[in-house]
C-alpha cells in the first residue's frame, strides 16, 4: 500500500547507500557492515506509525484536508453553460495488456536478434566482434533499468526463449564483475529497494 | 454538457485506453469488448488516477448446486479495472466500486457516430 514516490524514493536512498559502499571500497577504507545497516533501521517507521498509516489509507479522503480541497477543486471544475468550448486534449494513450507496439528501432532490434540467433544456430559465435557485444549489452542494460525505474517492469527474457539458467549465471556474473560488484551486495540492495 | 470528439473507432483497439482532458476534467475512455466506457479519472478513495491502473478479470466463486465452493475464478464476463494507488476496483461496465455498488465513479456518455467516437461532458 506504499505509493510509487515512497518506494522510487526508497530505492534512491538504496541506491546512494550503494554508491557510498563502492566508493568507500575504491578508497580501501573498511565499513564495519553493521555500521553501514544503522541507517536503514533509524528510517524504519514505528510500528504505530505502521499502523496509523494504514488506518488513514482505509479511512479515504477526510473532510477539510488537503486532499479534500483538491479533489473539491477538480469536481467544482465543470463550466457553466455559458463559457466557450472546451477543448480535448489526450494526456496519455495506454495499450491493451499484452499488445505489441512496434516501433522502427524495435524492428531493428528483432532484425539483430534473429541474426544473432541463426548465428549462434550456425556455430558462428564471432558473428558479432567482442566491441559490438559490448555496446549491446550496455546500451541494452541501461534501457532496461531506465524503464524499471519508471515502473514499465516486464520479464527480461520473453516466455518463449531458449536462454538456459547456465547463461543467466554466466550472464549475470559478468556484468556484476564489470562494475566491481559481489553477489551479496546484490543481494543487500535488493532487500533494501524491495527490488 | 457537449459532445467533445474523442477520436477515430477505427484507431482505438479493443483494450485500449486513452486519458483526456476536457476543459480541468481527467477522464479515462476504455475500448472494451467493442464498446467505448468513460469514467472520471479521479478515485473515490483518495483522488489517485482510477483509470491508469490494471485492467483485470472479476474473481468470482463458483458453487455446486448443494452450495459448496469449486473455488475462486476469473470471470469470463466481468472485467474490472484497478486504481494503480490503493487498489480499489471499479467494473469496467458500470463505474461501480465491485464491493459496495452504492459507490460509483462519474460515468460519461460515448457516442459513436460512423467512425467518430465522442464524449458527453
Ligand atoms: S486513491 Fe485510488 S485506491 Fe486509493
Amino acid at each position: 500500500m506504499s505509493s510509487p514516490d515512497r518506494s522510487s524514493a526508497k530505492r534512491t536512498t538504496a541506491g546512494a547507500k550503494l554508491a557510498k559502499t563502492s566508493s568507500a571500497k575504491t578508497a580501501s577504507v573498511k565499513v564495519a557492515p553493521k555500521a553501514r545497516a544503522a541507517p536503514s533501521v533509524a528510517n524504519e517507521p514505528s510500528p504505530q506509525e505502521k499502523a496509523d498509516f494504514v488506518k488513514a489509507m482505509s479511512k479515504g479522503i477526510q473532510p477539510n484536508t488537503e486532499a479534500a480541497r483538491k479533489v473539491d477543486a477538480k469536481k467544482r471544475a465543470a463550466p457553466a453553460q455559458s463559457e466557450p468550448a472546451e477543448t480535448v486534449k489526450i494526456l496519455r494513450k495506454i495499450p491493451a495488456p499484452g499488445a505489441v507496439v512496434n516501433t522502427a528501432a524495435s524492428e531493428e532490434a528483432l532484425r539483430v536478434a534473429a541474426m544473432i540467433e541463426k548465428a549462434l544456430a550456425d556455430g558462428d559465435l564471432n558473428c558479432l566482434q567482442p566491441h559490438a557485444q559490448q555496446a549491446l549489452i550496455g546500451a541494452l542494460c541501461k534501457l532496461y533499468a531506465a524503464n524499471s525505474e519508471v515502473g514499465n517492469r516486464f520479464p527480461v527474457v520473453g516466455g518463449r526463449t531458449a536462454v538456459t539458467a547456465t547463461d543467466v549465471m554466466v550472464m549475470c556474473g559478468a556484468l556484476l564483475k564489470a562494475v566491481d560488484l559481489q553477489v551479496f551486495e546484490l543481494g543487500m540492495w535488493q532487500s533494501w529497494s524491495s527490488n | 454538457m457537449a459532445e467533445q470528439f474523442v477520436g477515430k473507432a477505427s484507431e482505438f483497439k479493443d483494450g485500449e485506453r486513452q486519458i483526456i482532458q476536457i476543459g480541468k476534467r481527467e477522464i479515462g475512455v476504455f475500448r472494451h469488448e467493442g464498446e467505448f466506457y468513460a469514467y472520471s479519472n479521479i478515485c473515490l478513495h483518495q483522488g489517485g488516477p482510477a483509470c491508469e491502473g490494471l485492467t483485470i478479470a472479476n474473481v468470482e466463486e463458483r458453487l455446486r448446486d448443494d452450495k459448496t465452493s469449486m473455488g475462486l475464478f476469473f470471470s469470463e464476463k466481468d472485467m474490472n479495472f484497478v486504481c494503480p494507488w490503493h487498489g480499489y476496483e471499479y467494473d469496467m461496465k458500470t463505474g461501480e466500486h465491485i464491493s459496495d455498488r452504492s459507490q460509483k465513479l462519474r460515468k460519461y456518455e460515448v457516442l459513436t457516430k460512423g467512425d467518430d467516437v465522442y464524449v458527453v461532458a
